[in-house]
């Protein structure tokens, strides 16, 4: 607790670090949260989940109301806002961890179609906004932030393609193209 | 896939609402967006402040915003800053000489109806009364239409930005970049209103509106 104040201060500092430090850390402490939630829970979960349509879909929801230039102000300014942001961005961590294996290539496709033009998009404003787009962050900021958000884009995609090139080779079967590629 | 399709509706209209809060119906998207709609529903007064500036030493803010005839155009502003106060710096002169042509018979002490061009630095560790009165010179202001003033009190200065959401940062260069605008405050020492500082024709003719306004509204 007493080390939580001053790491809140220094990742909310900067634009960039709030995005691409903080939300990361959130979201992958309650992809290790959701570990520990007794397997029959989640079980009960993934009857609402299937496909883990259900989600993806919070997750991709979350991402883009918390990218709304005004919300990254405002969590600064109001607790109950920080507070919701916070249980949004670790439930979207564990939604994820739940429903990626569920969702299979095709719903995976779906969210990356979504997700990650979202981000290229957002990214490209932040960096051609030639004013500050929030008040408590500087202009060089929100450029650094903008001009990253696309190349993470890309990243993640070439990640994920490189994910579906493994698999299309060692199991063909979870692409649901068995036989295709054959094994070595 | 009922249940999951109950969900995904669940959360997707549990999105839209969250959505639809924090932009205040898909109307702001950014913290200034939000500022400048709340002000034009709510005007909000200034805070007390005790100023420092030439002849205005010792006077209130407050003092300086109410009379019932003045519609004041302000900015925050610190002395040193090099790239967004040159654009305001140059509105602001702009906005004398057009305030300064419509009056130019103004006597001291005139009760007329008529606009006061006012400056207030946030920066008072640094900007004391030398540095403003240089600043008044570089900017040519005349103090019958253009004051310019920082409120030495730190306390004071907080809450008087806080109430009216102006937001300083500290910058690399050992500067601030703040969300410069044009505030427009009634004759009661209300911000009621505020302009990008590109908007100088715009603020002006809202000013004059609220003079004139007031004028037919009190029958004079």
């Amino acid at each position: 607790m007493a080390l939580w104040l001053p790491l809140r201060q220094t990742l909310e500092s900067s634009m960039t670090l709030h995005m691409l430090a903080q939300y990361p850390l959130v979201m992958a402490s309650g992809a290790l949260l959701i570990g520990s939630v007794p397997a029959g829970w989640q079980r009960g979960l993934q009857r609402s989940n299937e496909l883990g349509m259900a989600g993806l879909l919070f997750a991709a929801l979350t991402m883009a109301v918390l990218m709304v230039p005004r919300v990254l102000d405002l969590v600064l300014v109001s607790s109950g806002v920080e507070a919701l942001k916070f249980l949004a961005l670790t439930l979207s961590g564990a939604a994820l961890r739940l429903s990626w294996q569920r969702a299979g290539t095709v719903v995976q496709a779906f969210f990356m179609g979504n997700v990650l033009p979202m981000l290229a998009v957002v990214g490209t404003l932040y960096q051609d906004a030639n004013t500050r787009l929030c008040n408590a962050y500087l202009l060089a900021d929100q450029q650094t932030l903008g001009a990253a958000l696309p190349w993470i884009a890309v990243g993640i995609l070439a990640l994920w393609m490189l994910h579906l090139a493994v698999l299309a080779r060692y199991k063909p079967d979870v692409l649901g193209t068995s036989g295709k590629p054959s094994p070595p | 896939m009922l249940r999951t399709a109950l969900t995904c509706t669940t959360i997707a209209v549990l999105g839209a609402l969250s959505a639809a809060w924090l932009t205040e119906g898909f109307e702001v998207w950014t913290a200034e967006g939000a500022r400048r709609r709340e002000v034009m529903q709510a005007p909000v007064m200034a805070t007390p402040a005790t100023l420092l500036g030439e002849n205005l030493s010792g006077q209130s803010l407050h003092g300086l915003l109410t009379n019932p005839r003045q519609v004041t155009l302000l900015s925050f502003v610190y002395t040193r800053c090099p790239a967004v106060c040159i654009a305001l710096g140059s509105s602001f002169q702009q906005l004398q000489a057009a305030v300064g042509a419509s009056s130019s018979e103004l006597a001291d002490g005139d009760d007329r109806d008529h606009i006061q061009l006012l400056s207030i630095s946030f920066d008072p560790a640094h900007d004391d009364l030398e540095q403003l009165t240089r600043y008044a010179t570089l900017w040519r202001a005349d103090a019958r239409h253009w004051r310019i003033a920082t409120v030495p009190d730190a306390a004071q200065l907080k809450r008087l930005l806080q109430a009216w959401k102006v937001v300083v940062i500290p910058d690399a260069l050992g500067g601030f970049e703040h969300n410069a605008a044009l505030l427009v405050i009634d004759g009661r020492g209300q911000l009621v209103r505020i302009f990008d500082d590109t908007e100088s024709a715009a603020a002006l003719a809202f000013a004059r509106s609220l003079l004139a306004h007031r004028t037919s509204a009190h029958g004079v």
